[in-house]
């Protein structure tokens, strides 16, 4: 249970290149002690880079790390009191379950008893007490994932636990339970919590802190609050969110408010220096509904389609080349024609050059 | 269709079990006969065609002085270099394989892959190619004629298959596996020997019986790095024959060098069947 600082971490596979190629962009960053971060981003952007240079297992081509304020960059894997599951079970064969779960407590020397002790009480927490004398290799695949969770969680003391998509293999229900139960586990032990995914609804209800990460870059860190009304880049706003964010490419017409086709919106962005310039504003399809009384923010669109999805209707709506999408409530009919939508000021975001103003 | 199946399954597999065994039988009931039941045309039943005899294997066991082969100490002398020749190629074998797996070498133009493949080269030459070299180099060093300079002689042809087997098989176990044991603390020699290790039994087990075999089987450098004081046994197997061939102690001498290999195929078959040589992980 370690605060981790990244200074001005940069990785690149290829430092020798004359023309290296970054997995990872210059970033820093700060992981407080205790809390459940989430690493956002498609496949390659880097978020395994970022996990195996905390865990050790790749020295990063620049800055450093620090675990609670002590220099860790030189620092070996095995010295670094850090523990990581991968995204594909990694279980040691020969060994039987309870073997496999006491190894890293072991291989650090514990006592008999304090072994026996956190391995019964991870058992306990993963239900795996009834396998414990079994060999590992016979138990399947989703069992197998939760003994290499367990490795991760058999030290109390770790600085934090790494998790790369652990839960990929898992079945949807025991998925669930066991985000919960990692939840727990870190409500209770205090265990900083680091948890790659590549799916925004596991980052969203798991995770204090979202990291979202394209290409190499942290894009934006933050809140799934933050994260899902302000959306840094557009690429947050597409990359978050189910639907992705509704952008308009658009220019600003006055001060504060842009032109989409011949509406005006306001928005409560200050735009005096972006007059004629090519912008983008975004707006999340869960703010947008159909108008009742408002006067101001309303666009005239044709309905394309609406679908029923259980607990919310998607409308789709075309203005001019402009697709639209709404989230509305189940209960609310959608008329045929003459539909107008309220876009609100306050939660339109403005973005140039694919960047959040 | 499944009785037709059926059928040509079990055609096929008595077809080929008597196409393999047959040898073998005719090998053994040779060994029991004597010169007029082998000359004088084709018999097979034992005490109905022929009259049993130990003689073909009482020779094996004679010392010369008594008119036999004596090919006990020749089959101790294969046993010991061949055994002593492969434990040495597995160990230095896995040991060079898993580096090549695990690590990055580069010298020039030379990297894992032409290191991998210049152990490998050493199998695809001739032997004869090494025949002058190594007589000349146990000649330099003393060590021609003897059970020492065998065992070298038998590494440098053994450990190309280790290292071919294992750096393959290593290739196959995910680093996460060497990963993880450096996450739970070990240390890389502590991960490779407590982790990888017992986890690459099923490729030591494979490399090792390739080793056995063809540290058993060469005749070659035995012939031509032996001469007296050390004989290995296919070259007093070979030696056995003369201008009317024995072959009933030929067929026994046969019989008993293939033992150790029917052996070791048992051993590795209950090993395979286990299923023990699946996958690591997943």
């Amino acid at each position: 249970m370690s605060k981790i600082d990244l200074n001005n971490i940069s990785h690149s596979y290829n430092p020798n290149d004359p023309n290296p190629v970054y997995a990872l962009n210059p970033f820093s960053m700060t992981w407080e002690n205790g809390k459940r971060y989430a690493i956002l981003g498609p496949s390659g952007c880097g978020k395994t880079t970022m996990l195996n240079i905390v865990s050790g297992l790749v020295r990063p081509s620049a800055g450093n790390i620090l675990f609670d304020d002590k220099d860790v960059t030189d620092l070996k894997t095995e010295s670094r009191n850090i523990a990581q599951v991968f995204q594909f079970p990694v279980i040691y064969n020969t060994m039987s379950v309870y073997e496999n779960l006491a190894f890293p407590l072991k291989c650090r020397d514990f006592s008999q008893s304090k072994i026996d002790e956190r391995v019964k009480s991870v058992a306990d927490t993963l239900n795996l007490q009834s396998f414990l004398n079994s060999p590992a290799r016979k138990l399947t695949a989703d069992q197998k994932q939760l003994i290499s969770l367990g490795r991760g969680l058999v030290r109390e003391d770790v600085a934090a636990v790494l998790m790369d998509e652990p839960l990929t293999v898992i079945d949807p229900d025991l998925k669930f339970r066991l985000r919960r139960k990692l939840k727990e586990i870190n409500e209770e032990f205090k265990t900083t919590l680091v948890y790659v995914t590549h799916d925004q609804n596991e980052a969203m209800t798991f995770a204090d802190n979202i990291i979202v990460m394209s290409e190499g870059e942290v894009v934006q860190a933050g809140t799934p609050k933050e994260l899902f009304e302000r959306p840094n880049t557009t690429f947050v706003g597409y990359f978050i969110g189910s639907p992705a964010m509704n952008l308009f490419e658009t220019e600003a017409s006055s001060n504060d408010s842009v032109k989409i086709n011949d509406t005006i919106i306001k928005t409560n962005t200050n735009l005096t220096n972006l007059k004629d310039k090519k912008i983008k504003l975004g707006v999340r399809s869960e703010f947008i509904k159909i108008a009742d009384n408002q006067k101001e923010n309303l666009i005239d669109v044709d309905v394309d389609k609406v679908e029923d999805l259980g607990n919310y209707k998607l409308l789709t709506a075309k203005m001019g080349n402009f697709t639209i999408k709404s989230k509305i409530n189940r209960e609310t009919e959608v008329p045929s024609s003459n539909v107008k939508l309220h876009i609100p000021a306050e939660k339109c975001c403005v973005y140039e050059n694919e960047k959040l103003i | 269709m499944g009785k037709l199946y059926k059928f040509l399954k079990y055609s096929f597999i008595t077809i080929w079990t008597v196409f393999v065994v047959a040898p073998f039988l005719w090998a053994l009931t040779t060994s029991f006969k004597d010169f007029n039941s082998v000359n004088g045309g084709a018999t097979y039943i034992p005490w109905v065609d022929f009259e049993p005899k130990l003689e073909g294997w009482k020779v094996l066991i004679k010392s010369p002085a008594n008119g036999g082969v004596d090919i006990i100490e020749p089959y101790f002398n294969s046993l010991f270099v061949t055994c002593t020749a492969s434990l040495i190629s597995i160990v230095l074998g896995t040991l060079s394989a898993y580096a090549l797996s695990r690590f990055t070498f580069k010298a020039g133009f030379v990297k894992n892959n032409d290191i991998t493949f210049f152990f490998i080269s050493q199998r695809i030459m001739p032997p004869i190619v090494l025949s002058i070299p190594f007589f000349l180099f146990l000649g330099a060093i003393n060590l021609l004629d003897s059970l020492i300079g065998l065992i070298v002689v038998y590494i440098v042809l053994l450990m190309p298959i280790a290292v071919w087997i294992m750096v393959d098989f290593f290739n196959k176990v995910p680093r996460e596996i060497d990963e993880t044991a450096l996450i739970d603390g070990c240390n890389p020699y502590q991960a490779f020997f407590k982790v990888v290790l017992p986890n690459s039994v099923p490729g030591l087990i494979v490399a090792g019986m390739f080793c056995i075999i063809f540290g058993w089987i060469d005749f070659f450098f035995a012939f031509i790095l032996t001469f007296t004081e050390v004989q290995l046994l296919p070259v007093k197997i070979v030696a056995l024959n003369s201008s009317i061939t024995p072959w009933w102690s030929l067929s026994a001498s046969a019989l008993v060098s293939v033992a150790p290999l029917i052996i070791v195929a048992f051993i590795v078959e209950r090993y395979l069947s286990k299923g023990n040589l699946s996958g690591a992980i997943k």
